[in-house]
């Protein structure tokens, strides 16, 4: 049945802001190479679910391995080195540097001067790294620019390629479609799957549009009230019948 | 990465050099000249932190007075090496700047610059209120310093190219640094601090770092002082100090290294001048700096367009 390890593994995860019971002994594990997809209705638990993963809240029960690493309540910056990545929902990137800069300062934390005492007058170059990624997603011929100054869609597109840059092997995408019109969203998906599979990634991935996750997830999770209430294959979430309670409103 | 000093630059660093060969510059013009350059190598410094790294420091003149009372308490046992004041400095304030940067850079904005401001002012109080280092009088008839056995820096000329070399020293320091890949995440982190975090960056161990650069050139500075002034006193520690780099900066242009420069020279030009015609010199002060910032907002080096001195960007290409 296991094609591949286990590269992410959420174990038995419950977390509380006070008395509001945002996930309760939520399990998940994803393999290398497979894309996965968290649905669920507004206020699921879908995103504290993804800053448990990368950091940003530590657990009030429950652990996270990732790669064969306990990850759980490492702060975000010790588990982006390991290979993980996020992308945001509301964009988050550098607004007053150029686009550039954006990808390259990203791109840089990977090389070797970083964190040393040599980046105090060096410039590690990973210039074909970043035009390379810049021009996968189209925005090669907006290099200059800076990055508050760019639409929507090519914000969206630089947040992807931040991530991207970090060199991750598992690669959380916070609707990454948010904002995008049907038909930037196609491509947007087209793209995120063909630059997953050319890099090997595995993709663990927030979305409403269900169009985007029926196409490219191998597996859903069904989040509702911060409880898994569903896992399985698209065609098997499709159609059954909890989740259709959870989104049609039947829950009391 | 290009060369950290333009020909614009190089130049007025040369006419810097040639300035004390001019007539008119007498004992009196070239003090002033020293204290205009020194104070332009503080708020230069002060920059990396505001400009670059978007981190305001109120607790400069701690820096700056721990600097110049490390060589005036070696000045006055006798220990007349320059080098030696300078290596003091450098140990106490780096020190000093790691305890204070430590717990500062736990916190953001207007707490950073809160916790900057109190632990300046516990220094200032054990300066100014015990007699470990001379109370309010601090210390006083100072020698000159040596440069080497037997050269002292023991006139006007001989301050100002120290000086002069000193401020040369910290700007290619300040432009190595801006124009490195350290220079870059100090933007990232300016720009966006938290998702700097999310690209594997440990943030506060580069606030941290920047911090006290920051703070040793600071301290290097102040420890050219005496050397010029023949003491040090508690009053290079008050928070009225911190200010005035504050206000340097801001009238300089953030971000820019020149700009500040510019701004603490012309900072300590105006203030001479005006004092020296008037008693409420700091009404007319305060009146051109609101002047400035209501209508040169992005500081002197703003009237660059007009003065044809484009080669000063924010930041290197």
């Amino acid at each position: 049945m296991s094609r591949d390890a286990a590269l992410l593994h959420v174990d038995g995860v419950s977390k509380s802001f006070g008395a509001l019971a945002a996930l309760t002994d939520v399990s998940l594990t994803v393999h290398a190479r497979e894309v996965v997809s968290v649905i669920g209705p507004n206020g699921a638990g879908k995103s504290t679910l993804f800053n448990v993963i990368t950091g940003l809240h530590g657990p009030t029960r429950g652990r996270v391995f990732f790669n064969g690493h306990m990850i759980t309540g490492r702060a975000p910056e010790a588990v982006n080195r390991l290979g993980l990545a996020k992308t945001f929902q509301i964009t988050n990137v550098f607004p007053g540097i150029s686009v550039y800069e954006n990808v390259r300062v990203a791109a840089q934390s990977r090389a070797r001067e970083a964190g040393h005492l040599a980046s105090l007058w060096r410039q590690p170059d990973v210039d074909g790294a970043v035009m390379e990624l810049l021009a996968a997603f189209g925005l090669d011929t907006r290099r200059d620019e800076t990055a508050q100054n760019l639409s929507h869609g090519e914000q969206r597109y630089l947040e992807i390629c931040l991530a991207l840059a970090t060199k991750p092997t598992l690669l959380l995408l916070d609707e990454p479609t948010a904002g995008m019109t049907p038909g930037e969203t196609r491509e947007a998906t087209a793209l995120i799957r063909r630059m997953a599979l050319a890099r090997g990634l595995t993709l663990l991935l927030i979305e409403h549009d269900m169009s985007v996750v029926m196409e490219i997830s191998d597996r859903i999770a069904v989040l509702h009230f911060g409880q898994k209430i569903a896992e399985g294959s698209p065609e098997a979430i499709r159609s059954d019948p909890r989740v259709i309670e959870a989104y049609l409103g039947g829950a009391d | 990465m290009s060369s950290p000093l333009s020909p614009r630059v190089a130049l007025v660093f040369v006419g810097l050099a040639l300035l004390p060969l001019t007539p008119w510059m007498s004992k009196y013009y070239l003090l002033l000249a020293f204290d205009a350059l020194l104070f332009g190598a503080v708020a230069m410094s002060l920059d990396l932190l505001i400009g670059y790294t978007g981190l305001v420091s109120f607790g400069h003149a701690a820096f700056f007075g721990l600097g110049a009372y490390s060589a005036a308490v070696l000045l006055e046992r006798g220990v007349s090496s320059l080098w030696l004041s300078l290596a003091l400095a450098v140990v106490v304030v780096g020190l000093y700047a790691f305890l204070v940067s430590y717990f500062a850079t736990t916190r953001r904005g207007i707490y950073f610059a809160l916790l900057t401001l109190i632990f300046a002012e516990v220094v200032y109080t054990v300066f100014r209120y015990t007699q470990t280092f001379g109370g309010s009088d601090g210390i006083q008839g100072l020698p000159a310093p040596s440069l080497l056995p037997g050269v002292l820096v023991d006139t006007p000329a001989r301050n100002y190219y120290l000086v002069l070399s000193y401020l040369l020293f910290a700007y290619l320091v300040c432009r190595m640094l801006v124009s490195s890949h350290f220079g870059r995440v100090l933007a990232a982190i300016r720009e966006n601090e938290d998702r700097a975090r999310f690209l594997g960056y440990d943030v506060q161990r580069y606030k941290m770092g920047v911090c006290m650069i920051s703070a040793v050139l600071t301290g290097l500075a102040g420890a050219l002082y005496p050397g010029r002034a023949a003491y040090a006193t508690p009053d290079l520690l008050h928070w009225s100090i911190s200010g005035e780099f504050l206000i340097m900066v801001m009238i300089g242009g953030l971000g820019t290294l020149v700009g500040p420069i510019i701004g603490g020279a012309f900072f300590i030009v105006l203030q001479e001048k005006v004092s020296s015609y008037v008693q409420w010199y700091s009404i007319v002060v305060g009146l051109v700096l609101v002047f400035i910032v209501l209508f040169v907002p992005k500081g002197l080096l703003g009237f660059r367009g007009a003065l044809r001195l484009n080669g000063f960007r924010r930041g290197p290409a």
